[in-house]
């Protein structure tokens, strides 16, 4: 009967082209494999956000009188409300932190160089996702953090230069941050990023698929061959060892340290201590704060975000700037960069909460 | 009708200064140039304090008050046929302010809103008819306003300020000054000790009273027996109101007694606490209640559905703050706590009506939210703990997924 059945949907589906290709496909064993995981546990945690997400739109709803009370329903008459909320809240930082390892891993090994540079130029474009999801979606329980954190990250985006203000105005849907706002930024949550990165995705996907895993420069430069395993069912099957574990550590978590409500925003009230963004925006949060107020005449706020900036654009044209080879003068100057990168961004990470209050 | 020569005097002078302002520098003041020079403070010290007085500050001069020609540089300014008065009497001083104080025309000149001062009422106030009966020793205007510094009631530094009106009442009303009367003198002392006192001198609340707000300011009486309540009822509404319409209220009316004052005392009255509703010796019931009263059978039914009550809130309140340091949301349980907190509030107004019947009301609604937050708190921890067994057991399937996962990728790849 499956026999028929199978043979029903190929006919239609076209499915023994699928079980030919992933039959096909294969996955380098070397001792950088571990790295090759983690583009999947992002995949993995995104598909949680996804689920958790339509979960609770069920019943938010986006507007300054109802949010704050809609998450506080949520959390406490709905079954396992609190755990949906705390694992989509657990979850998103989960998967940010899994794309920025998957990112370094990735520019340390260099598999941004040809033929994959789009690949890496759309992994950059889903990690601006990953943290425009996180931007957007922190100020949906409408609480008190929420409120000033978006206050600060939006007059942050408003010092940028030429478009400061319109973006600031874009963003908040006004000069202030209001009802209006809330309604905004809920609707780039749930609707115009996850359309984008449905596409994104589906292209970067593609194009892993189309190019395979690359080899990092030393290990391609040998030329012996070298050994692989199947992705399916090899590969997969310990891709979904991760997952599991994923699962648990987000069990764990949801459990142990359940997200907080806070208290209701008030636009009218002062800003509370500690205020701070979300960790991963917390190494240019930091950058910000320690620069001088005025540097070489212009203000300090702009000189870092410039710099940030002109940072992000270096970083983003890697592929086009390293060796082809990935070796020599160039390659080890881009491989130091990463470095570099990679000790800034913790390094400034951990200074925001080793001083508890920002 | 002729304007009378206090409001007219200094109304010429203060145009004559205002029209000279464009045409030529302003008149002398011969009042001020000669007192100025004068080797007897008592004649020299005016010129300089009244700089700062809102009267000259307004521009009026020392004419307003003494009569004279301030053109005049010569002695003869102060001919009587100029209108010289010289210094008030202690008996004029109220008639000689009231001229224009109470002319609520002239004051509109000054100020859109003004205080218009009543000789009537001052014609009740004890001072004044002390003063009447030829008593130099009693407060007039001056003695509380200031003579030749007069500041404005808002001023700080005056001492109408209401954070000054204590001591500046006690200037008088103390036991030296009062030697010989019957008028007590420790109210001073009573009052700073007291939560108003406290609270006005200490915390600088301006809401809180001082003397004049119990006593009037120009009035000034003491309350009588009939009146405590409304006094004490015109901040304390809800209390004043309720113990007004309560038959209490009218016992101690007809044995004499005076109302609020009889519980709480006046002067040095203190944050009140929930022990003195009993009939036992912390209390203040069995001042009038004896034991076996009725009166003393209420409080034996209040206080211990009161204390069962404010325990059961302590009770509901500690399962909720544990709840909230294991990472619970409590925000309906704490809703519900503050709601009966409020019960609590409104209880203690309502058991100034002494009526058994209402009281029991608000303290049964109380208990009926003290209850829920109780069971919130409750509940709250038995999710707590059922989180936990969950977490468990997903986390004893999760490993169990993975050990077969990897049971099988080590199967699948030995053969």
């Amino acid at each position: 009967m499956s026999g028929r059945l199978r043979a029903w949907l190929d006919e239609r589906l076209g499915l023994e082209a699928f079980r030919h290709l992933a039959e096909k496909k294969e996955v380098p064993v070397h001792r950088h494999t571990f790295w090759y995981y983690w583009g999947g546990m992002t995949l993995f945690l995104f598909g949680v956000q996804v689920v958790t997400g339509i979960l609770l739109l069920l019943y938010y709803r986006a507007s300054a009188d109802e949010a704050y009370e809609s998450v506080r329903f949520i959390m406490t008459q709905v079954s396992f409300g609190w755990l949906i909320r705390s694992i989509h809240s657990w979850s998103a930082n989960l998967m940010i932190g899994a794309a920025m390892v998957h990112m370094f891993s990735t520019f340390l090994m260099k598999a941004y160089r040809a033929p994959r540079e789009v690949t890496w130029l759309s992994g950059m474009g889903l990690l601006a996702l990953c943290l425009a999801f996180g931007f957007s979606g922190y100020l949906l329980p409408w609480n008190q953090l929420a409120f000033f954190a978006t206050k600060v990250g939006t007059e942050i985006t408003g010092a940028t230069p030429v478009i400061g203000s319109f973006l600031l105005r874009f963003l908040r849907g006004g000069e202030h941050i209001t009802g209006g706002t809330l309604t905004r930024f809920f609707g780039f949550h749930v609707a115009i990023l996850p359309a984008i990165a449905t596409v994104v995705l589906g292209l970067h996907l593609y194009l892993v698929q189309r190019h395979g895993m690359s080899l990092p420069p030393g290990l391609e430069a040998s030329g012996t061959p070298r050994p692989a395993m199947k992705f399916v069912p090899n590969f997969l099957l310990r891709d979904m060892v991760g997952w599991l574990a994923a699962l648990g550590v987000l069990a764990l978590l949801s459990a142990l340290f359940p997200w907080e409500l806070g208290i209701k925003a008030d636009p009218y009230s002062s800003a509370p201590a500690g205020i701070r963004p979300e960790w991963y925006f917390g190494w240019m949060f930091q950058t910000l704060r320690m620069l001088p107020s005025h540097i070489l005449g212009l203000e300090g706020e702009l000189v870092g975000i410039l710099g940030i900036g002109l940072g992000g654009v270096i970083w983003l044209l890697a592929p086009f700037l390293d060796d082809p080879r990935g070796i020599g003068r160039r390659g080890r100057l881009l491989s130091a960069l990463g470095v570099i990168a990679i000790v800034y961004v913790v390094g400034f990470t951990l200074i925001v909460y080793r001083r508890g209050k920002p | 009708m002729s304007p009378r020569p206090a409001a007219w005097v200094p109304l010429l002078a203060l145009l004559a200064s205002t029209g000279a302002a464009h045409a030529a520098p302003a008149p002398k003041n011969s009042c001020l140039d000669c007192h100025r020079t004068l080797d007897d403070r008592r004649l020299s010290a005016p010129t300089v304090s009244f700089a700062q007085d809102i009267h000259a500050v307004r521009g009026l001069g020392c004419v307003g008050c003494h009569g004279g020609n301030p053109v005049d540089p010569e002695m003869t300014a102060m001919d009587p046929d100029h209108g010289f008065k010289g210094a008030p009497t202690r008996t004029q001083i109220a008639e000689l302010c009231a001229s224009c104080h109470a002319d609520a025309a002239y004051m509109k000149r000054f100020n859109p809103q003004p205080y218009i001062f009543s000789m009537a009422e001052f014609r009740t106030s004890v001072h004044c008819k002390k003063i009447s009966e030829g008593d130099a020793k009693v407060a007039t205007c001056t003695n509380c306003h200031g003579v030749h510094g007069i500041l404005p009631h808002k001023d700080p530094r005056s001492p109408v300020y209401r954070r000054n009106v204590p001591a500046t009442c006690s200037k008088c009303h103390n036991a030296e000054y009062m030697k010989g009367r019957t008028v007590p003198t420790n109210q001073y002392a009573l009052y700073v000790s007291s939560v108003h006192g406290k609270a006005l001198l200490e915390k600088g609340d301006l809401s809180a009273p001082a003397c004049n707000n119990c006593h009037g300011n120009h009035g000034a009486v003491p309350p009588n027996t009939r009146d405590i309540s409304v006094v004490c009822g015109t901040c304390h509404g809800r209390e004043g109101e309720l113990f007004a319409k309560s038959k209490v209220s009218q016992t101690l009316e007809l044995e004499g007694k005076r109302g609020c004052v009889t519980c709480h005392g006046n002067h040095d009255v203190q944050v009140p606490s929930d022990a003195m509703i009993s009939a036992g010796p912390e209390g203040v019931c069995g001042r009038c209640h004896a034991a076996g009263s009725p009166g003393a059978k209420a409080a034996a039914v209040i206080v211990p559905r009161f204390q069962a009550l404010k325990s059961r809130l302590a009770e509901a309140d500690s399962l909720l703050n544990v709840a909230e340091r294991r990472g619970m949301e409590t925000s309906a349980g704490r809703e519900l706590l503050k709601q009966s907190e409020d019960q609590i509030l409104n209880l203690r107004a309502v058991l100034h009506s002494f009526d058994l019947a209402p009281i029991q009301a608000v303290m049964a609604e109380g208990s009926g939210l003290a209850d829920r937050a109780h069971r919130e708190g409750l509940l709250a921890l038995r999710d707590w703990r059922n989180r936990r067994i969950g977490m468990a057991l997903s986390l004893g399937v999760i490993l169990v997924l993975m050990a077969g996962l990897m049971l099988k990728i080590r199967r699948m790849e030995s053969t």
